[in-house]
């Protein structure tokens, strides 16, 4: 139980490591309490890369990793030197509109207990926990440093060891100070995340909607990734690191946020979590980048900057990893699950089914189905919609055509990891529904 | 125009209510579950996970564990392996089985100690039965 607690505890440092960065008067604009958030995200995303840059030049991990990344976020907020400031909070609102606000933050909340219970209650666990997240956690916290040995080692290939390296990291830097990897406290990471991304997503909304509109858009997100993340049992694994940094990094270019320097590398930074936490992290962080630049040339321009400070931090991150695999010769870049380009379209009608199937046996497809019709209902005007629109259905080809690329017959593997994969997809799809609206008063 | 908001709002609340119908009240909320896997559709994992983290308490760091299940299933033998990896880290774990393919039985007989997992298990040749409980039994190979 101590090791437990002291492994929670460890998370409290990430906070304090992005908030040089997110000390910045750029982002007052966003509150306290999602300020935190933020800095948590980016103190994760530095202390990933520095561990793995450690890694990279045989250093072992010990406690100066705290201060690299620390004064990587100094040396961040020293970057950006132009800025505009967030436009001052909106009010509550008054009667009706407080009314609702506190409605939104009730559904919120009892989602964020579901999803508490359920992983206390062990009805939420992933078993990749105990198949690969963990056993590498503990590892590389015993070695103090990504062990090359245990990667190679013969018989272990369904590590999948070319996956990025910031889930992994970030929990073997628990363990380090908690002494041991505690296997039930990694499950909390589940609920954790969930309610930091609800804190962070009301937060982020609030700089561009008043707080009835903020509340009711993260509400959805975070009420369909609660239900899905229960049913599809994501305890423990890379899912909610993942929806965290995408969700909030594609909320920041939502608002005005995305106008500024400071904004668009704090996005930024959060797409680069993305990218370090799974693997089609990475082709979410090109359709956001791409769609961004297309979509919205007011805050976009100048295209070259702006395209820099939104990938620098991803191709720093990710490029880090993949030259630690080709230096320790343990992998060269992302193993696909076939052939490249080579796909059986003649299992399309079968993925196409067993993702269906895979998707109705989470909550009958509710957490899918439900933010779709809010937002058909909704039907939202702001250009800004097609940026979550276009990177779901981006995503969403990306992942029948990973499915396509198996040689055998992939509906086993579709009912155990489509309803989880897909959870970006609806989440932006939700967050689409934010866009563009008339505002309550 | 409250439309939208309403309609965002009653959305949320279908999906909470669900999310709370989807916990298992049937096993008992508030009782401690003995594994993390125990009221999951992996609860199969359970039996394997509370024999290992015994076995973790006994068997020392340094020395090589086969882990199989009985009665023999090359399948299950496999990811008898990859949950011993986890659950036994500092021992070398050789497998009972790889990919589906049952290992040589010469390879097993190299590991120091053997953990049974489920049913009732013949004593391993040269061996001595050193943990037991209903969900197998750990056996140290006498050298």
């Amino acid at each position: 139980m101590r090791a437990g607690y002291l492994w929670l505890a460890s998370f409290a440092i990430l906070p304090l490591v992005g908030a040089p960065f997110l000390g910045h008067r750029a982002f007052r604009g966003f509150g306290i309490l999602c300020r935190t958030v933020l800095a948590g995200g980016v103190g994760m995303v530095l202390l990933s890369a520095t561990m793995t840059v450690w890694a990279l030049a045989g250093w072992r991990w010990g406690p100066v990793l705290v201060l690299a990344s620390a004064a990587v976020a100094f040396a961040l907020r020293g970057l950006v030197r132009s800025h505009l400031p967030l436009p001052a909070r909106r009010g509550e609102g008054r009667g009706e509109g407080r009314s609702l606000t506190g409605i939104a933050l009730t559904v919120t909340a009892i989602s964020v207990l579901a999803a508490l219970a359920a992983t206390i209650a062990a009805r939420s666990t992933s078993p990749d926990l105990l198949l690969f997240w963990g056993p590498k956690a503990q590892q590389f916290a015993s070695a103090g440093t990504i062990d090359t040995a245990f990667l190679s080692a013969p018989h272990l290939e369904y590590l999948h060891v070319y996956y990025p390296p910031l889930v992994t990291n970030v929990f073997a830097f628990g363990a380090i100070a908690a002494g041991r990897f505690p296997w039930g406290a990694a499950t909390l990471t589940f609920p954790l995340l969930l309610a930091a991304t609800a804190a962070g997503l009301a937060g982020i909304l609030r700089a561009d909607a008043p707080a009835p509109r903020a509340a009711a858009a993260s509400a959805l997100v975070i009420c369909a990734l609660g239900l899905a993340g229960i049913a599809s049992s994501v305890a423990g694994n890379a899912e909610p690191f993942l929806l965290f940094f995408e969700i909030l990094g594609v909320a920041l270019l939502l608002t005005p946020a995305a106008r500024s320097d400071a904004g668009k590398l704090l996005a930024g930074l959060f797409l680069a979590g993305a990218a370090a936490a799974k693997v089609e992290g990475l082709p979410f962080v090109l359709a956001v980048v791409v769609l961004f630049l297309l979509l919205d040339r007011s805050a976009a321009r100048p295209l070259a900057r702006s395209a820099l400070l939104l990938l620098a931090p991803t191709i720093v991150s990710i490029g880090a990893w993949l030259a630690f695999g080709a230096t320790r010769r343990v992998f060269f870049g992302y193993k696909g699950y076939g052939h490249s380009l080579e796909f059986h379209w003649d299992h399309l009608s079968a993925v196409v089914s067993a993702i269906g199937i895979a998707l109705w046996r989470v909550g009958y497809a509710l957490p899918f189905a439900v933010p779709i019709l809010v937002l058909l209902a909704t039907r939202p005007k702001d250009r800004r919609v097609f940026l979550p629109l276009g990177v779901a259905a981006a995503l969403s080809v990306f992942l029948v055509l990973t499915y396509l690329q198996s040689t055998q017959d992939p509906r086993l593997w579709i009912s155990w990891s489509a309803a989880r994969t897909f959870s970006p997809v609806t989440a932006l799809v939700a967050l689409a529904s934010f866009c563009g609206r008339e505002e309550p008063r | 125009m409250r439309k939208p908001l309403l309609l965002s709002l009653a959305g949320s609340a279908i999906l909470a209510g669900f999310s709370v119908a989807a916990l298992p009240f049937s096993r008992g909320l508030f009782r401690v579950p003995r594994t993390p896997y125990d009221a999951n559709e992996a609860s199969f994992l359970a039996p394997a996970w509370i024999l290992l983290q015994r076995a973790a308490e006994i068997v020392p760091r340094d020395v090589s564990v086969v882990v199989r299940g009985e009665p023999p299933d090359a399948t299950n033998d496999s990811y008898l392996h990859r949950f011993a990896v986890a659950l036994l880290p500092g021992r070398k774990i050789v497998p009972a089985a790889v990919w589906n393919v049952a290992s040589a039985p010469e390879t097993l007989r190299e590991a120091d100690y053997e953990v049974v997992v489920g049913g009732k298990a013949l004593a391993p040749p040269g061996s001595r039965l050193v943990l037991s409980i209903p969900e197998g039994s750990v056996w140290k190979r006498e050298r």
